[in-house]
């Protein structure tokens, strides 16, 4: 009896261990499998995946996908929304997996970190017989998604920055609105006028977001915030400390913004939004935010950027890119030129999202929210120099920011951040190859 | 029996009560006045949620905001994973936990002691240390952004099998001998005559382990980033930090998600009180 | 699960196996035992193996290395720990891990001063108490940081404004450096009083009655009763809870990047370590040196806790 019971304890163990060895080798083996994404490479239906952050966008994107599936059925585009904060860390976690999406938007700031890692499909060599011509892209944008002689992304749009203004704020202080005359002066006379503290309302919220306040001004001081050949930082010139000091000074000097700490408490959007503030520096994408807000969308409208030294200012805008290791290589390449179409890109236009950065789309945008006078931005493309950016700019952006923040906060001056962000900078350049 | 401090004094037990109620009030009003907070922004507008000075109460409630919270997230999607998550985890504790937990308390075998050292160390560590590469094995896997990543790791705990450990230490030896006698093999032992005897034990794991996954949020927040998998502390935590914040649909999400658990809590708060209680009580 | 509870440790005492009767079959019964408990233990040996040993040591490596944007790492020797050392990044979030740890601590003596009054003989409505009490632990600590900013809005949060009614003008709480750790510690203590208090409630419980009926024979008063026999006898358990209470405090993260986030300009001067863990480790993507961060934090917890198991020598009474 003895004998038979641990037989059976023997059998059971040996059971359980076995189990446990094939479930074990199985998920190993599942990882060989790769990426997902089955079907074949060209002939029967294939879904492709779309990657982008913006939730406005997002729907109007889906349209597009729509319409691409229209004309090409066999061909399926998923949507996939994933918020801001969590876009770029899941999009580097899964291009090291080699499951980026197959086709995904990209800014200026980390394009050239993802087109030398190799994450980027090279767009150079399918370009001849397609039905993409980089000239019809506004220049910048075609320059901002070349790397290394090679086209690794399609323009998808451009921005550009207006002074928002609110009129009901303006004419209860009877002030005349903003014009296209109007100087750097005449903005802080104004904020003055409708700076109330005892009512909590401030003339402009001073944003420190760099595209908002520094990046836009510092072109217009006549400095740089990177040089030409991106090996050195233009910040530590006097020039450039103007573009940022002029901001220091509304929220230090002439106490017409809130302070840093309020605008963490509460964005600087909301400020504006809420009647709070009457002026922002915001840019054109904030038209399709502001006009789902009933309170913006009444009291809103925009003018030029008031004049500091010469005219200037900065774009950013959006590219489609590939993914290298796409399983869908060829859906995905029909999809990417759908969406540089005429076609595509005027359909961001008419749902007022987006400046298309297609040259001469740009009316439509214009006409869709005929309340906000957006020329104003199409008149500002005119002027606009690149979005900063290096082959690694994460490395720089955030501790700069960081260091421009205590110079709103107070704690150092506008020389001495600009002087920390220059080594900040130059060191980062440095240590890329 | 439970003891207690004799509150009686010169001036007569009332009046002390009477103070100590007073005390105690005060202090649950600076308890509950968040969670008030919370369900009476959740029922105003946007501007009263900003106005200075503040609405205390809505002028009218607005019950909209419960709606978009659906609209804001993919609440439904998130709630079921952290269900999926929370279930998977305590279930898994406490089997496996209990197993490990009465063979290192009722059996000799070869290396225990190893074994059983082994798994001290694994807790004496900050979870932080494991991160990282549970997260590549996730990626190895191809098991990001799936449910089953989430639950993963939080199946096995060296916690889990101490605390059981503990209990089943404590129940009388001769109950296993008697069951042996009768021809029971250890298995049969653990699932027919322990486990049923270690019901307190395990309730107090099971508790623990659901408040605890039901709260996480590191590990969900590294290994899904697609809305559509995440668990609701996860996606709570993406909803701060937006260009406009809309703080009573905020409000109103995080109410929505606080209640499973806060229900669960007043259903079973005599067990959850007393497991809580006994993981604590040192021998 | 490892993070938030630490088994009590045991004072050397150890169950083992009945005396072996004389007979073969007790005898081959046992021997066959190891079988079965393998089969028990194995499904946790193995989850624990896969998911915490190999990991930790994998981690180990990974502190010697420097990772790649996109996969791939290099060996860099000592370069991490060194950084790690002269890093003032991390150095101040060390000390605001220490402040944070200091504050939650100040919440023991509120949750036993909480527990010796639910502990009153008689008192009505005990459990109502304990269940209001104990809300703030079993809510979503997404949900409680959300909440938490806005009544901590410089503007427009109901704190601020209710202090203004005494003339106080209140900062904004969780973006001015100064006072963002501390407001985020307040939170700390609120939400985990509840907890600590049911241990303490559990402890007082379990001291015997009869040391009271002396006490209040030989005319000692209800302040003397406590200080002269609660708290000594309590001891174990407040060993435990400090203990625990510092070992979770040390590994604080929710609350600060709910609450404060890392566009705050509060951020330096409130990020605990393993805060820095999650934003190199997962947003900047320096695997190699949130490695070395994370066995740094290993070190400190390990000392801290070694002082205090030394340390109850001297004021924890055991019976």
């Amino acid at each position: 009896m003895t004998r038979t019971h641990s037989k059976t304890k023997r059998t059971a163990f040996i059971v359980a261990a076995g189990l446990a060895a094939v479930t074990t080798l199985a998920a190993c083996s599942s990882s060989s499998d790769g990426g997902g994404g089955g079907g074949d490479g060209g002939s029967g239906p294939v879904t492709i995946s779309y990657g982008v952050w913006d939730d406005t966008q997002g729907k109007v994107m889906q349209q597009i996908a729509d319409k691409f599936h229209e004309a090409h059925p066999d061909i399926t585009v998923k949507v996939q929304i994933t918020p801001w904060d969590q876009y770029w860390t899941k999009l580097q976690t899964a291009a090291t997996g080699g499951a980026a999406p197959d086709v995904f938007w990209m800014n200026e700031s980390n394009f050239a970190t993802y087109a030398s890692g190799g994450v980027l499909a090279n767009l150079s060599d399918k370009l001849d017989g397609s039905e993409i011509d980089m000239s019809n892209y506004i220049d910048i944008q075609t320059e901002a998604y070349t790397f290394d002689g090679s086209v690794y992304g399609i323009p998808k749009d451009i921005d550009s920055i207006g002074l928002w203004y609110n009129k009901a704020l303006f004419a209860a202080a009877g002030i005349a609105e903003p014009t296209g005359d109007w100087t750097w002066d005449d903005m802080v006379a104004a904020a003055q006028k409708l700076t109330d503290p005892s009512k909590g309302q401030y003339g402009i919220v001073a944003q420190s977001a760099p595209q908002q306040s520094y990046y836009s001004t510092i072109p217009q001081t006549g400095g740089q915030v990177i040089s030409d050949d991106k090996k050195s930082s233009g910040y530590d010139t006097p020039e450039a400390i103007k573009g940022v000091q002029v901001w220091v000074d509304l929220v230090n000097k002439y106490n017409v913004s809130p302070t840093l700490q309020q605008m963490t408490d509460t964005d600087a959007d909301t400020w504006f939004t809420s009647g709070k503030a009457a002026m922002i520096f915001e840019g054109s994408w904030a038209a399709a935010e502001f006009k789902e807000i009933p309170y913006a969308a009444e009291n809103a409208n925009v003018a030029p950027m008031p004049k500091l030294d010469q005219p200037g200012g900065v774009s950013n805008g959006l590219g489609n890119v590939m993914s290298a290791k796409s399983e869908q290589p060829e859906a995905a390449w029909e999809f990417l030129q759908y969406l540089g179409s005429k076609e595509a890109e005027t359909a961001q236009a008419d749902a007022g999202i987006v400046m298309p950065a297609y040259k001469g789309t740009t009316d439509s945008w214009v006409k869709a929210f005929p309340e906000f006078n957006l020329q104003v931005f199409v008149d500002a493309l005119e002027n606009s120099t690149q979005y900063p950016s290096s082959m690694n700019s994460a490395a720089w952006q955030d501790p700069i920011e960081l260091e421009f923040n205590k110079a709103w906060g107070g704690e150092l001056t506008a020389e001495q951040a600009a002087a920390n962000a220059a080594k900040i900078m130059n060191d980062a350049l440095a240590a890329e190859k | 029996m439970s003891k207690r401090i004799s509150a009686t004094n010169a001036i007569g037990p009332k009046r002390s009560h009477l103070i100590i109620h007073l005390v105690l009030i005060v202090g649950s009003m600076l308890m509950v006045f968040p969670f008030f907070w919370e369900v009476s922004t959740s029922l105003k507008t946007y501007a009263e949620s900003i106005s200075v000075p503040p609405a205390i109460f809505p002028s009218s409630p607005v019950w909209k905001n419960y709606a978009d919270v659906f609209l804001t997230l993919p609440f439904g999607a998130q709630f079921l994973n952290t269900v999926i998550m929370t279930v998977a985890r305590t279930v898994g504790q406490v089997f496996f936990c209990s197993a490990a937990g009465y063979a290192f308390a009722r059996l000799e075998f070869p290396g225990r002691n190893v074994i059983f050292i082994a798994f001290l160390s694994v807790l004496m560590v900050p979870s932080q240390l494991f991160l990282l590469s549970q997260f590549q094995l996730m990626q190895r896997f191809d098991l990001l952004n799936t449910v089953t990543a989430l639950a993963l790791p939080g199946i096995f705990s060296a916690f889990g099998t101490f605390l059981l450990r503990q209990f089943f230490m404590q129940l009388p030896a001769d109950l296993d001998a008697a069951a042996r006698l009768d021809g029971c093999n250890p298995f049969q032992v653990w699932w027919k005559v322990m486990l049923p005897l270690a019901k307190n034990g395990m309730l107090a794991l099971g508790i623990l382990t659901a408040i605890w996954s039901w709260n996480d949020l590191l590990w969900p927040l590294v290994v899904n980033n697609d809305p559509e998998k995440m668990t609701l502390s996860a996606g709570l935590s993406t909803l701060q930090g937006q260009f406009l914040t809309n703080f009573p649909v905020l409000m109103a999400g995080s109410f929505l998600a606080s209640i499973p658990m806060i229900i669960l809590f007043v259903v079973f708060q005599k067990n959850m009180l007393e497991g809580i209680a006994s993981s604590g009580i040192k021998g | 699960m490892t993070s938030q509870l630490v088994p009590p440790v045991e004072q050397g005492q150890r169950r083992s196996m009945p005396l072996p009767r004389p007979g073969t079959k007790r005898r081959s019964l046992r021997h066959g035992d190891r079988y079965w408990a393998y089969l028990l233990i194995v499904p946790t040996a193995i989850g624990l193996t896969v998911f915490s040993i190999w990991p930790a040591l994998q981690t180990f490596y990974f502190s010697f290395t420097k990772w790649g944007t996109f996969g791939g790492h290099e060996w860099t020797g000592f370069d991490n720990y060194t950084q790690v050392v002269h890093d003032p990044e991390l150095l101040r979030s060390l000390w605001n891990t220490v402040i944070f740890s200091v504050m939650t601590l100040l919440g023991i003596p509120l949750s036993i001063g909480l527990a010796a009054l639910l502990n009153t003989k008689g008192l009505r409505w005990v459990s109502v108490y304990r269940a209001v009490y104990f809300l703030p632990v079993v809510t979503m600590p997404a949900a409680i940081a959300l909440v938490w900013k806005l009544i901590y809005n410089g503007d427009t949060g109901i704190l601020n404004q209710f202090l203004a009614v005494f003339g106080i003008d209140g900062p904004h709480w969780l973006s001015d450096p100064a006072t963002a750790i501390y407001a985020v510690g307040i939170v700390s203590i609120w939400s985990s009083l509840g907890y600590n208090m049911v241990l303490f409630i559990a402890g007082m419980q379990s001291i015997p009655g009869e040391f009271y009926e002396a006490a209040s024979i030989d005319g000692a008063g209800t302040w003397r009763q406590f200080f002269g026999i609660t708290m000594p006898l309590l001891t174990p358990t407040t060993f435990f809870v400090t203990v625990i209470t510092v070992i979770n405090a040390l590994q604080a993260f929710d609350l600060v990047y709910l609450m404060v986030g890392k566009a705050s300009p509060a951020i330096e001067e409130s990020q605990t370590v393993v805060y820095l863990f999650y934003a190199k480790g997962i947003l900047q993507g320096d695997g190699g040196y949130a490695a070395a961060i994370a066995f740094a934090l290993l070190a400190l917890i390990l000392l801290i806790t070694a002082l205090q198991f030394r340390a109850q020598k001297r004021w924890v009474h055991y019976e």
